[in-house]
């Protein structure tokens, strides 16, 4: 069964791997460079209060090679989906519609173990692939990541911060989470349609969804988030004002914690209690903001710092990995209750 | 002699409708079994319980003295041919076979090859490339290969050229003479059963309508034709399968297992196309019957 | 080694014609005492007939007397068909070239002379059984 599902998986993996190839090349004409700007720029085991300067100057001159890293992005982030379309939902459906089940679930196997070694052959194929994307793309961006850490001047590759939605997706190790999870969920979802094309597009469906929810309703749950006040005046501070008085007040960036996930920003008094509206500086929309700190407004922040961010990763990924877990184990259930 | 398919009540359903309803069988081993019946009656979902893939509704079903094959030791004792020969378009048929021999551990590499040897096809070609017929015979291979005991064949001649067809009741004979395999298949072309069959069971609209050993089915079903009479007077014993009249003459299709002596009535034999005819045009409107037996005057 | 054919239309029973065509091999002389009968693997595969159709044939020709199968081997020719010596068959022609002589003479057609053979030479049989 192992050199079946093998020689079955043999185009699939045969375009992996020329795809993994390919990128490779690309970063590894470019990798090369961005590392030597690093290093001439003066980075490179930089220790002390220049560095800042130094990552500065190298952030901009690896704006260079934004379009690579935007594609690098592109690639990371679309991989778990077209891996989840392409292999996990035709891993059944198309025994299904040529009806060649009837010819391999009569072969001396039973049909658990047909199954297994599917999953457990391409399962590991996509994993293996999505981390090999990830490893290179990691090694490729690891010196961006470490300037941005030591810039002064928050100015992020395309301006995204290591929270911000797509950057979170493309980097670390939840690329792999994510892949586990689609291949699962379009081999689930193929088990039960038995179709291949409304698999597929049931299962990008599910996907783009549960990508969508994870960031706006998991991931900022997932630890406790931390509290911080900001001087309204400040200049990472912003504020709104409308004709009729109110008016809201936002933080782009925490002075100090470049790169921390800004959850949720508003005005609160001296007290630390929320207010929506002071009666007091109504009408005053040229001087808002002094008036507002003149009466003790300040804006609260909630947020996760930058020293959550590979707990947040690791603790994402585990999710993932659990629910595809979960889905391999319903399919197996699903597949004996067939025979009904 | 042992069973190979012993059923009891057996029936299945898909949502609302009973597929196969109180199937109750008894076939013995040694024999080459043919199962007929219109579309849609039942025998592939008959076939399939008998194979492990469908699981019963209601009722039930043994396969070779054991549970129908669903672990390994049972799945190597019974080979199974699904409608239209399904095979790996992209895998070629050595690689195939490869798969037959990876698979099941009775596999004779020697029979297989011998068999594909006088399919006169590159080895190497793709499955999905061959003609239907290469393709029932590389299905069959695999399927004899593996040494079963019991040969189950949904339709497997159904969309093959006269020539194809021939060609696979050969080979299908063949096997079953030298490996003394019970075979059980299903067609709708009852003409090719009657050369290949001593065993039949038809199938019609979900239920059994008759089975047994082919020489009792014929020694048991007559027509009947005489002077008109309906309703038909008839000996006790006697079962009217199909009756047509006309003005002037009646014709009955009856079983009856002592002989009908009644000189009103014209006794003679039935093939056993017409006889598994009589039982599917049982349940067909009453104006087809007219039409197709009557003859006026 | 004689080889068979079947006539799917003739009516008579598949088996039957088997042992027809042995029989009629026989008295052609084109079968002899030790001769072997194809195998019943080969007959069936050749004429993708049932094998337990040429099992049968073989066992009621053993049954006759004309062969013997030898387990392992084969079935082999063992008898003979004495249909009657020749000299029997002349004055039973001579008798039949009369009586269709006598048939022509009162009107009767082709047809008619078939269905009165037949349907005499059938309820003899069967108060042959009887």
């Amino acid at each position: 069964m192992t050199w079946l599902t093998w020689r079955q998986f043999r185009p699939q993996t045969a375009a992996a791997l020329a795809a993994l190839a390919a990128f490779a090349v690309l970063l590894a004409v470019t990798g090369p460079h961005l590392a030597s700007l690093y290093q001439t720029d003066g980075v490179t085991g930089c220790r002390g209060a220049g560095c800042g300067q130094a990552a500065n100057n190298f952030l901009s001159d690896a704006g260079r090679y934004q379009v690579v890293y935007a594609l690098g992005v592109a690639v990371i982030v679309l991989a778990p989906a077209i891996i989840g379309l392409f292999w996990g939902a035709p891993l059944i459906t198309r025994e299904f519609e040529t009806g060649t089940f009837r010819l391999a679930w009569t072969q001396t196997i039973t049909r658990t173990r047909w199954l297994a070694t599917k999953l457990a052959l391409a399962g590991l194929a996509a994993i293996g692939v999505s981390l090999g994307f990830s490893l290179t793309f990691g090694w490729w961006t690891a010196p961006i990541g470490q300037a941005a850490r030591l810039a002064t001047d928050s100015s992020f590759p395309l301006g995204m911060g290591p929270f911000s939605l797509l950057a979170f997706d493309a980097h670390g190790i939840v690329p792999v989470g994510y892949a586990a999870f689609a291949f699962t969920l379009g081999v689930t979802v193929g088990l039960l349609l038995r179709r291949t094309i409304p698999a597929m597009a049931l299962t990008l469906a599910i996907f783009a969804a549960a990508q969508v929810a994870m960031p706006l309703a998991v991931r900022p749950h997932l630890f406790p988030a931390e509290h911080t006040t900001v001087a309204v005046g400040s200049v990472d501070a912003t504020a709104h004002v409308s004709g009729n008085g109110s008016f809201s007040l936002g933080v782009r960036e925490l002075a100090g914690q470049p790169g921390a996930w800004v959850l949720s920003a508003q005005a609160v008094n001296a007290a630390g209690q929320p207010v929506s509206s002071v009666p007091a500086c109504a009408g005053q929309a040229q001087h808002t903001q002094s008036c507002l700190a003149s009466q003790g407004v300040q804006i609260g922040v909630t947020y996760q710092p930058t020293t959550r961010y590979w707990a947040i990763q690791w603790t994402e990924t585990a999710i993932y990995l659990v629910i595809a877990l979960a889905l391999a184990g319903f399919c197996f259930w699903r597949l004996n209750l067939r025979r009904s | 002699m042992t069973e190979v398919i012993e059923t009891a009540g057996l029936g299945k359903r898909y949502r609302d409708v009973w597929a196969l309803s109180d199937c109750t069988l008894s076939v013995p081993a040694g024999h080459v079994v043919g199962l007929v019946g219109p579309n849609g009656a039942g025998k592939t979902t008959l076939l399939s319980l008998a194979s492990g893939l469908l699981a019963p509704s209601t009722g039930t079903i043994s396969v070779l003295g054991g549970p129908p094959p669903t672990g390994p030791a049972q799945l190597a004792r019974v080979g199974f041919l699904a409608q239209d020969a399904p095979v790996y378009a992209g895998l070629s048929i050595a690689e195939h076979l490869k798969l037959g021999a990876r698979l099941n551990p009775r596999w004779d590499a020697g029979l297989a090859r011998a068999r594909i040897s006088r399919l006169d096809v590159d080895p190497r070609r793709k499955a999905g490339k061959l003609s239907g017929g290469q393709r029932a015979q590389v299905a069959l291979t695999l399927a004899i290969a593996k040494r079963p005991e019991l040969l189950i064949l949904d339709e497997p001649v159904a969309s093959l050229d006269p020539l194809a067809r021939r060609q696979f009741l050969q080979d299908l004979m063949e096997a079953a003479s030298e490996q003394e395999l019970s075979v059980v298949l299903s067609s709708h072309l009852i003409g090719d059963m009657e050369r290949v069959c001593d065993y039949l069971i038809v199938l019609v609209a979900s239920r059994v309508r008759a089975a047994g050993p082919v020489d009792d089915l014929l020694a048991t079903h007559h027509l009947l034709t005489g002077p008109r009479q309906d309703p038909p007077r008839l000996p006790a014993g006697v079962r009217v399968i199909s009756a047509s009249h006309t003005d002037r003459q009646s014709t009955l299709l009856v079983h009856a297992t002592e002989p009908v002596l009644n000189p009103a009535w014209t006794v003679s034999g039935v093939g056993l196309e017409d006889m598994a005819l009589a039982y599917m045009r049982q349940d067909a409107p009453l104006s087809r019957d007219h039409h197709h037996l009557g003859v006026c005057k | 080694m004689i080889e068979f054919h079947l006539d799917g239309r003739s009516g008579v029973a598949p088996y039957m014609q088997l042992i027809h065509q042995v029989r009629h091999a026989l008295r052609l002389d084109l079968l002899r005492q030790g001769d072997q009968l194809p195998k019943v693997k080969d007959v069936a595969a050749g004429l993708a007939i049932n094998p337990n159709t040429v099992l049968k044939a073989y066992r009621e020709l053993e049954y006759e007397g004309l062969v013997a199968a030898r387990p392992g081997i084969g079935t082999f020719v063992t008898g003979t068909l004495d249909g009657g010596s020749l000299a029997a068959h002349r004055p039973l022609r001579a008798e039949l070239a009369r009586w269709l002589a006598k048939a022509r003479r009162a009107g009767l057609d082709d047809e008619s002379i078939e269905a009165i053979f037949a349907s005499t030479f059938r309820s003899a049989r069967e108060e042959d059984i009887a």
